[in-house]
């Protein structure tokens, strides 16, 4: 039971890290290669306010969130002046710094050790209530005026520019949106593990939340919180297999990206179910 | 129904702009009054697109200005000038793929929604309610250019005189004072360039605005503009009333001749 337990909050804290990830790749079309370095920040200062200073949870998930927000606008003012390919190499090497300077400040950090003694706060109903609130969060923002405009540029931001739409503006809300749900992602992470160390952190986990982005449909939130609980849980159902599993894994993505290039939901939302009503009343009106 | 405005003054003067070595542009110069229909001509190659691309912010120009009733618009960014008043469709059709009919239209109107962040992500009554005002807008405009009952399909799944109606009603949306029309006739069959032509000229008693189109059918630019301007090699090459420039020796001898 203690295993399904944690599996379930694992995966419901990526779930929330792969929200930011969606925002950046699937709606302003930008590579983030260094998305879980936004988690290590909301983690480590929120689990560093929490040790050091005996900050209530609550205040340091907010400041932990904050910050990761404010390390997005620093990595986000200089690049999204750039092109989309130069955008994956700046956020690569952002994600690499972070988790070498949280190698190198043992003293405040504890390095490669670990930081450790970090309060047990959240529990499985937390992460589930976590997710729902920042999916309601999400899912408007991608319905909203903001999220039109992003999905606009991300086709054709040439067009976009002469509608009116301020390009590099949008794509710097966005990015802060991202950093600040990854951020408490990682909050979330720190007062569950009780543990962080800057190698979970890594280049590796960015790229792992691109694919399941890309698997589950570029262009659908839906499909990236399916792919996401799928692709969290999957080794663990592989378990068995225990040497295969990882090339398993492998070649199911493998699968997906070829005979599905637009991945599995495409641009499908689950609200179409709902919301098909009303448009199409709208339509005859 | 329509209004007579006495805004959309547009005034060009001296524009230039080199690529290299190659001169697109070369000391250009065009005006036009409110409420006027304004046609550009050239062979290919003559600078068309790069003026409308300077005029709109894509390019920054090499020399010259461009005053929107009588404001400067030179250092401005394409969305500032977009915001200003200027609208434009595209040569080769430029529409949002991951957006339905209605929602390309609603993304004229999303850069000046009066609602912020927070409204946005909370989905507070003040968004929703701008929401369906914008909805209600893009509508009209979609049912001004015949495309009603259209808006959820994929704007790619449309027919290609349909995704041209489209554009044009996404650069209504905007609200501009100036629409730029590039090509706006290419592609279509000759009983679309008919049914074109009356939209425009119906669009434009409506509203009135400025148009200046860019355009090889002699259809649509004898029946459409007031004025004409011929371009050749980035230079202007004549100016004046559609027949007198028709008849113009040398603009026959570099254009019209060839089509004749």
């Amino acid at each position: 039971m203690d295993y399904i337990y944690s599996i379930l909050t694992l995966t419901g804290i990526t779930m929330i890290g792969v929200m930011g990830t969606y925002m950046v790749t699937g709606l302003t079309g930008q590579f983030s290669f260094g998305q879980a370095a936004f988690m290590a920040v909301g983690g480590y200062v929120s689990a560093m306010l929490a040790l050091k200073y005996g900050v209530p949870f609550a205040l340091a998930a907010l400041i932990g969130s904050a910050a990761a927000a404010l390390s997005g606008l620093l990595v986000g003012m200089p690049t999204v002046r750039l092109r989309r390919d130069y955008i994956s190499l700046v956020t690569f090497g952002f994600g690499e710094a972070i988790i070498s300077v949280l190698n190198n400040s043992a003293q405040l950090t504890g390095g490669a050790e670990g930081l450790v003694g970090i309060p047990k706060r959240v529990d499985l109903p937390l992460v589930m209530a976590s997710v729902v609130v920042c999916l309601f969060l999400v899912a408007c923002y991608k319905n909203s005026k903001y999220g039109r405009q992003c999905l606009a540029l991300r086709t054709d931001e040439l067009a976009a520019r002469s509608m009116g739409i301020d390009v590099n503006r949008l794509k710097l809300v966005t990015f802060l949106f991202a950093s600040a749900i990854t951020g408490y992602a990682g909050v979330l992470y720190a007062f569950y593990a009780q543990y962080l160390e800057p190698g979970y952190f890594n280049w590796t986990v960015s790229a792992e939340w691109l694919i399941i982005v890309f698997v589950g449909g570029i262009n659908s939130l839906t499909g990236a919180m399916v792919s996401a609980v799928i692709l969290t849980s999957l080794p663990e159902f592989l378990r068995f297999a225990s040497a295969w599993r990882i090339i398993i894994y492998c070649i199911i993505v493998l699968l997906i990206i070829n005979f599905r290039p637009n991945g599995i939901f495409g641009d499908w939302e689950i609200s179409r179910l709902w919301k098909k009503k009303t448009t199409v009343k709208g339509g005859q009106a | 129904m329509s209004t007579t405005t006495t805004r959309g003054l547009l005034e060009v003067s001296g524009l230039s702009k080199a690529f290299g070595g190659v001169h697109a542009v070369d000391d250009f110069s065009f005006a036009a009054k409110p409420g006027e229909i304004v046609g550009i001509i050239g062979p290919n190659g003559a600078g068309k697109t790069t003026v409308f691309n300077l005029v709109t912010g894509v390019y920054a120009a090499d020399r010259g200005s461009v005053l929107l009733d009588g404001v400067s618009l030179c250092g401005r960014r394409q969305d500032q000038i977009a915001r200003e008043g200027i609208g434009r469709t595209f040569q080769n059709i430029r529409l949002f793929k991951g957006l339905n009919v209605l929602e390309n239209v609603m993304t004229a109107s999303d850069p000046t929604a009066p609602y912020g962040f927070f409204s946005a992500i909370l989905s507070l009554p003040a968004k929703r309610g701008s929401d369906r005002q914008e909805a209600k807008k893009g509508r009209e405009y979609l049912s001004l250019v015949g495309l009603s009952g259209l808006e959820d399909a994929r704007p790619e799944s449309l027919p290609y005189g349909m995704q041209r109606k489209l554009e044009l009603a996404r650069a209504l949306a905007i609200g501009p004072k100036v629409i730029l029309l590039d090509e706006p006739a290419a592609g279509l069959n000759p009983s679309e360039v008919r049914e074109f032509i009356d939209l425009v000229q119906r669009l434009h008693e409506r509203f009135n605005f400025t148009i200046v189109f860019i355009e090889h059918r002699m259809e649509v630019v004898m029946n459409l503009s007031h004025k004409l301007f011929v371009l050749s090699f980035g230079k202007l090459l004549a100016s004046g009333e559609p027949l007198e420039v028709r008849h113009n020796p040398e603009v026959i001898e570099a254009y019209i001749g060839e089509e004749d």
